[in-house]
């Protein structure tokens, strides 16, 4: 019972650990985005910011004198205080310098009124980006204006910097807080697995603590608690079948024995062991209708055996089988009536020996509780949706109860405990029934005061098809 | 008794005596079973596997087997389908200690001609045994005579001795039934089988009180009883031949 996890990789290899990790990336991923959208957002605005500058700083030069342009150009190149236009530069029709603080011209740019960003690399700095825009001005002159987006670059250094140190902390924290969230889910695991290990050892009353159910964790334990509940039910069930049996086939067994050891002390007398031998024979004979009727209801629920299925009538079914039984109830001092309600085939679909069977046992049933004088029915209807077929007695009854405990698996009431048999029949009806798929229930019966009497009441499906078969005249 | 062959054969004095062969794998029922059909008056093989069984039934011809289903070397229902594939018709009882409705239809569809349940009362498989070995009189006849009984297939009416008969269908039909065996142990479970076609072991003497009911109506007070209880093993209807 070797457990997989390695206990220093333990809290590692936890589902929470995993989601931490994710988590994490998840964190960092979101970041990245969000940075990028800003700096995306910041280019576009300084962009278009910077290029209303320029445009306006040019309309307004544009309409100066050519002495006065010139003079303003050596002004900005000093002067200008405003910081709005970087360099400024007065060009000749050959690109020649004439004015302003833009000594060269810079490669690359044209005159045509749009703004251009252009890298520059002066000497010994190193190269960065400008915005310049050329205009011609009066006197085949160009001017030109430039505009740095050093402010943008500067921001968006911060923001880069501050980003990345305050991801570390970030991921740190999530991490440690994963660990430790891990660590308990770990220890509440481990504490599952050792109720796990208890009840694999043996243990079945042990279950995993699953307190109040309050997250998913421990309403899983409660389920695996209920399923726990039921198996061992089962077991107890199981068990007690057990003892009962080993009792039902004790209890004859030490009968023969006990004849066979004093007819081999007493007399050799020919009769008298004729007749212990005859005995000894009866109560192994009781021994094995036990078993056999034990293998036969295993039989007939593992085997899910279907082949002998066939469209059954219940009208029949009923006519066979009061005609069986009539002289039996006559002997018994009962009546045995067919109570069928109507004079038709009513069919369902199904193992007509297993269904004759199932009708015997109840018979046999009802016969063994209800006393001279009662009256016992056989009867099968339509009713809304099913097909009813209904054993009704007025015998001592079954009182509410018990009549859950009565359908239960291999249930045997202590009244039936004595009486000859292999006290078995109800599990077999039950068994049959299960593998009709029809439903078995208690009624009360028909009877009044001291015999109330009860019906055992079987609703099986409507036969796909049934009504085809009707017409054809299935095989009688 | 059993040699390296998987075979051998119970002493035939006379040979009259019907000859069966059994086939058996379990050496001490099989033992048990040929010594007390031997008591019972056949003459009996026993082979302990089926291929011993199936060359046995080739070689001698019995005049019936008993045959395990489930047997080594050779299962007992392909024992059966290669006789009857080679034209072996004695009839076949088979033994198994499968129950299964199914079970007996496989077996029987494979050509055994009776299916018993292990265990078995010895009474049970000898009054299968005989049943098998005297087939049912002639089923043609319109009307059946047995001893003083006489029976109208037709009119369904009964007399004895030209006393009519009064009697219910179901008691028509198990009358019937005895008729077509007389002399012949009939089981419990042989009657429920073949007269009601039921396969399940009522936990109430149905039967008997089936023919309780026939017999009283058959049996006068003054008659000599013709339907007789048979202890331990089931019912005959005896008459003087």
């Amino acid at each position: 019972m070797s457990r997989p996890d390695n206990p220093r990789f333990g809290v590692l290899r936890t589902a929470t650990f995993r989601l931490t990790l994710a988590f994490v990336a998840a964190i960092i991923g979101g970041m990245i985005l969000q940075i990028v959208l800003l700096f995306v957002q910041m280019t576009h605005f300084e962009s278009a910011r910077s290029s209303a500058i320029l445009h306006r700083e040019a309309d307004i030069l544009v309409q100066e004198t050519p002495q006065h342009l010139e003079y303003q150009v050596r002004e900005r190149a000093t002067n200008d205080l405003r910081v709005v236009i970087n360099w400024v530069g007065l060009f000749d029709g050959h690109y020649h310098h004439i004015a302003g603080d833009l000594k060269t011209w810079p490669e690359g740019l044209r005159v045509d009124g749009k703004v251009h960003r252009l890298t520059l690399s002066p000497g010994d700095d190193l190269p960065y980006e400008m915005r310049f825009l050329a205009v011609r001005v009066r006197g085949g002159r160009i001017l030109v204006l430039a505009h740095s987006l050093h402010l943008l670059s500067e921001l968006q250094y911060m923001i880069r910097r501050g980003a990345l140190l305050s991801v570390f902390p970030i991921v740190v924290f999530a991490l440690l807080t994963g660990v430790v969230l891990s660590h308990r889910a770990l220890a509440r695991v481990k504490t599952m697995h050792e109720a796990i290990d208890r009840i694999m050892q043996g243990d079945v009353h042990e279950r995993l603590p699953a307190a109040r159910e309050r997250d998913e964790l421990e309403r899983l334990a409660g389920s695996v608690n209920r399923m726990l509940d039921r198996l061992e039910h089962l077991m107890d069930e199981v068990r007690d079948v057990g003892n009962d049996i080993a009792h039902d086939l004790r209890t004859p067994l030490s009968r023969v024995r006990a004849r066979l050891e004093r007819a081999t002390s007493s007399p050799h007398d020919a009769d008298h062991l004729n007749a212990v031998i005859e005995r000894a024979t009866q109560d192994l004979d009781q021994c094995f209708s036990v078993i056999t009727a034990l293998l036969r209801i295993g039989e007939i629920e593992n085997g899910r055996r279907r082949a002998g299925f066939a469209l059954v009538d219940l009208t029949d079914l009923v006519a066979d089988i009061v005609d069986l039984y009539e002289p039996i109830a006559e002997t018994n001092g009962l009546v045995l009536e067919n109570a069928m309600p109507i004079d038709g085939p009513l069919v369902v679909f199904g193992d007509r020996d297993l269904l004759i069977e199932v009708l015997a046992n109840l018979l046999d049933n009802a016969m063994k509780f209800t006393p001279q004088g009662g009256r016992v029915t056989v009867s099968a209807e339509s009713g809304p949706g099913a097909i009813h077929l209904r054993v009704c007695d007025t015998g001592i009854g079954i009182p509410d109860a018990e009549r859950d405990a009565v359908l239960g698996r291999f249930y045997r009431s202590d009244k039936s405990r004595h009486v000859p048999g292999s006290g078995l029949g109800l599990s077999l009806v039950m068994a049959i029934l299960r593998l009709h798929a029809a439903e078995l229930a208690i009624l009360t019966g028909p009877g009044e005061g001291d015999l109330p009497g009860c019906c055992f009441d079987m609703r099986f499906a409507f036969p796909v098809g049934a009504e085809t078969a009707r017409i054809e005249g299935y095989g009688t | 008794m059993t040699t390296d062959t998987g075979f051998s054969s119970a002493s035939s004095e006379t040979p009259t005596r019907a000859r069966l062969l059994f086939v058996e794998d379990d050496d001490t029922l099989a033992r048990e079973v040929v010594e007390e059909l031997t008591a019972r008056g056949f003459s009996v093989s026993h082979a302990s596997n089926g291929q011993a069984g199936l060359e046995a039934a080739i070689r001698e011809s019995y005049d019936l087997m008993v045959l395990d289903r489930m047997l080594p070397l050779l299962d007992g229902l392909s024992v059966i389908e290669t006789l009857r594939s080679q034209n072996v018709q004695a009839p076949v009882l088979v033994l198994s200690a499968l129950s299964a409705v199914d079970d007996r239809v496989t077996g029987l569809k494979a050509g055994g001609d009776d299916y018993l349940t292990k265990p078995f009362a010895m009474d049970e498989l000898v009054a299968r045994i005989e049943a098998l070995l005297r087939r049912p009189n002639d089923t043609r006849a319109t009307t059946l005579r047995v001893g003083p009984l006489s029976m109208d297939l037709i009119d369904r009416t009964v007399t004895r001795d030209g006393r009519e008969i009064e009697l219910l269908p179901r008691e028509f039909r198990l009358l019937e039934y005895l008729m077509r065996r007389p002399n012949q142990v009939l089981t419990r479970t042989m009657l429920l089988e073949d007269v009601w076609n039921y396969r399940f072991i009522p936990q109430t003497n149905l039967v008997d009180v089936h023919i309780g009911k026939l017999r009283r109506k058959v049996d006068a007070t003054g008659e000599t009883p013709l339907i007789q209880s048979i202890r331990g093993s089931g019912f005959m209807l005896r008459v003087q031949t």
